[in-house]
């Protein structure tokens, strides 16, 4: 058992080694080269080195497989040592934020802050698809019918990885502003670079459905959300009855839209209406409370009830249930289409989908603004690939269970026990 | 008015349940009495759908219903198919567990649904988690179990099947839920994965369970260490699960809808 280290059979401290040394020279290499700018693999760069790749990963099977090194590279020790060595990854990521940050310091240096673009990640990616390349190679040679559900399993993980990892550089993530009644042609990135587009998009109607505002309390002193009771916000109805925290609310009118008019509201659909409810509060205490509230939007008050000295009563902003575009879409080959854009529900054209993103929050539902997103991934394809092998190999999990393991098991302890 | 109608159900699971405890012996009755409990549960959620004009999947209470509706199912299989009792009634006490948890933190019962929640994948995506967090954390009870059976000598083949069955089972479902959530989030996003904190310690906690059952293939005569590896994959995901408010990287988690007013 207690075999000295690097002698042959290799087994979990040297795979522990290899793999957190991976790790380790990855932040080494973060800290001796600062600063490299971001290199974006594009088309045809990354499919030559892919397949680079996946050659020197056959070779390296067919050639060297007598080798220890490639017997153990192939072997479960290996491979729990890759996976537990990404997980370390995803663990340190999961504990640090990963958001842009300024200055210089230990995290941004080491790029703590953006793990997924380290020198670690990548190293530690490549030695699980080499493990794994050896792994499926190894099980595909000895090939058995038995074995269709670890080599989709395997397989799926593999493709997915290699595929998400190459197809990075050629992805396209861009926005785009569309004003009612304006074609747009030019989409900008992260930074705000602009971008001619092979499509334009005229945006004919913008639409947000709400559902309708709620009650809550706020403390007078710091506005903030009274919580003493749940529930701290109940939506509006007409004609609700119902207890917020120890007092007693009546909703007796509600107007989804409305405007003010002398010392009431009334039902209106103009440029900027809101909702208002008239409401009849009581404590158990004291007598009746009673007036108008409303959320008010980008041109109109809104307006709250002063319960007490420390509280009042008012109405939230209400949240949008759908959000949808209108949009005319125009191709330079002549061709127009009218979609609808969703959330939830893209558009592909000219090989670039169409996301509903956004739109101007501060407006409300009067917004004249939807952003999309456009994005262009031509490896979707090949990733999808991969999950969906992944998906059948689950499934095939799911249906076999542990079967297999059956009788190695109840061998092994009968005799330990 | 929901609120009265979960007092209703909790006591009503927690009556047939207790009793059921009770009259052990009576086999025929106690699964009656043990489903009883459980559509009681069932009738609740249901009812909960309705009203809400939503699927009840969106906030941690809500949840944390549908725990409390599968450990039970999870836990009658198992001993159906075993014939462990132990297992049916831990179960059974971790799904009163749950149904406390809830009475002790009412939430608001709001029926707004963002939009980037009204898919057809949110339904599957939630519930075949929830399917797999609930064989997850059966098969680390057994692990407990198993670990008490190792050091009193007593370890049983029996319980090590069980082990491995509960986690192929959860580990399947928690691989369809990762998956679905990525096609989701391409179909409706344009990306995979964000590794946002939520997706972060989901695939932390996979990747616990995936050791487990590679470590196992490979050493199936090391049981100790395959359970201590077995009870750890569950700490993560504990993790994942309540723990990750309280994470410095929750702040900047997209999926705050789980903790919603
Ligand atoms: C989707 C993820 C994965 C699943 C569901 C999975 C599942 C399995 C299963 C069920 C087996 C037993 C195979 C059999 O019964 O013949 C197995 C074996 C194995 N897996 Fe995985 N695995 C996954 C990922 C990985 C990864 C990431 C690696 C390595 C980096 C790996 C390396 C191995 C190795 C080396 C074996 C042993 C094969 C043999 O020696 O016959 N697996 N895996």
């Amino acid at each position: 058992m207690n075999k000295p280290l690097w002698e042959s059979p290799w087994a979990y401290m040297e795979s522990f080694l290899i793999s957190f040394g991976l790790v380790l020279i990855g932040f080494l290499l973060e800290f001796s080269i600062p600063n490299h700018p971001e290199v974006k693999i594009v088309y045809p760069l990354n499919l030559i080195l892919g397949l680079c790749f996946v050659a020197l990963v056959i070779l390296l099977y067919f050639l060297l497989r007598k080798i220890r090194i490639i017997r153990f590279l192939s072997g479960i020790p290996a491979s729990i040592g890759a996976v537990v060595a990404f997980a370390a990854l995803v663990i340190l990521m999961g504990i640090s934020p990963q958001v842009p940050m300024q200055g210089k310091n230990i995290i941004t240096t080491l790029k703590l802050n953006d793990l997924t673009s380290s020198w670690s990640f990548l190293l530690i990616n490549l030695y699980v698809l080499l493990v794994l390349g050896l792994v499926i190679l190894q099980k595909l040679e000895r090939f058995k019918r038995r074995n269709w559900g670890f080599i989709c399993s395997h397989l799926g993980l593999w493709i997915t990885i290699f595929t998400v990892g190459l197809g990075a550089g050629d992805l396209q993530r861009l926005r785009m502003d569309l004003h009612v009644n304006k074609t747009e042609w030019k989409a900008y990135d992260g930074e705000g670079k602009y971008y001619e587009m092979p499509l334009a998009i005229h945006l004919n109607h913008f639409q947000i459905d709400e559902f309708h505002p709620k009650l809550a309390v706020v403390e007078n002193s710091s506005g903030k959300l009274y919580e003493a009771s749940k529930p701290s916000m109940i939506m509006i109805e007409k004609k609700l009855q119902c207890k917020l925290h120890q007092w007693n609310v009546e909703v007796s009118e509600f107007y989804a839209s409305s405007g003010r008019s002398g010392d009431r509201y009334y039902q209106m659909f103009d440029y900027g209406a809101a909702p208002a409810a008239f409401v009849k509060v009581t404590t158990s205490s004291s007598d009746t409370l009673s007036g108008w509230i409303s959320c008010g939007s980008f041109n109109h008050q809104h307006e709250s009830l002063k319960l007490n000295r420390d509280f009042s009563l008012l109405m939230t902003v209400p949240e949008p249930r759908k959000f949808s575009s209108e949009v005319t879409i125009f191709t330079p080959d002549g061709s127009k289409v009218n979609q609808t854009l969703e959330v939830n529900k893209s558009y592909s054209v000219n090989g670039w989908k169409i996301y509903q993103l956004s739109y101007d929050e501060k407006m409300g539902k009067y917004s004249e603004l939807s952003i999309v997103e456009l994005v262009k991934d031509p490896w979707q394809i090949y990733v999808y690939i991969g999950v969906f092998l992944m998906m059948i190999g689950s499934v095939y999990m799911f249906w076999q269970g542990s079967k297999l393991r059956q009788k190695a098991t109840s061998m092994v302890l009968s005799e330990d026990l | 008015m929901i609120w009265n109608y979960f007092l209703i159900t909790a006591s009503i699971s927690t009556t047939s349940w207790g009793v059921a405890a009770f009259i052990h012996k009576k086999e025929g009755f106690r699964n009656s009495l043990v489903i009883a409990g459980i559509l009681s549960i069932a009738l609740f959620i249901a009812f909960l759908w309705i009203q809400l004009e939503r699927p009840p999947l969106r906030t941690l209470g809500e949840t944390r219903l549908w725990y409390a509706f599968f450990l039970p199912i999870i836990g009658f299989i198992t001993y159906w198919r075993w014939r462990y009792h132990w297992m049916l009634y831990y179960s059974l006490a971790l799904s009163l567990i749950f149904l406390l948890i809830n009475y002790l933190h009412p939430e608001n019962f709001s029926k707004t649904l963002m939009p980037a929640l009204q898919s057809p994948w949110f339904v599957p995506h939630v519930v075949v988690y929830i399917f797999a967090y609930a064989f997850l954390a059966a098969s680390s009870l057994v692990a407990i179990r198993g670990l008490y059976q190792f050091y009193k000598n007593k370890l049983t083949p029996k319980l090590m099947l069980m082990a491995d069955n509960l986690v192929y089972l959860g580990f399947a479902f928690l691989t369809l839920g990762l998956l679905f959530g990525a096609l989701w989030a391409k179909e409706a996003w344009g990306h995979y994965w964000t590794w946002d904190p939520k997706e972060t310690w989901a695939f932390i906690t996979w990747m616990g369970y995936l050791v487990y059952i590679h470590f196992r293939y490979q050493h199936v005569s090391k049981s100790k260490a395959a359970l201590w590896i077995l009870a750890l994959a569950f700490v993560i995901l504990l993790v994942c699960w309540f723990g990750i408010n309280y994470l410095p990287s929750a702040q900047f988690s997209i999926h705050t809808y789980s903790k919603a007013p």
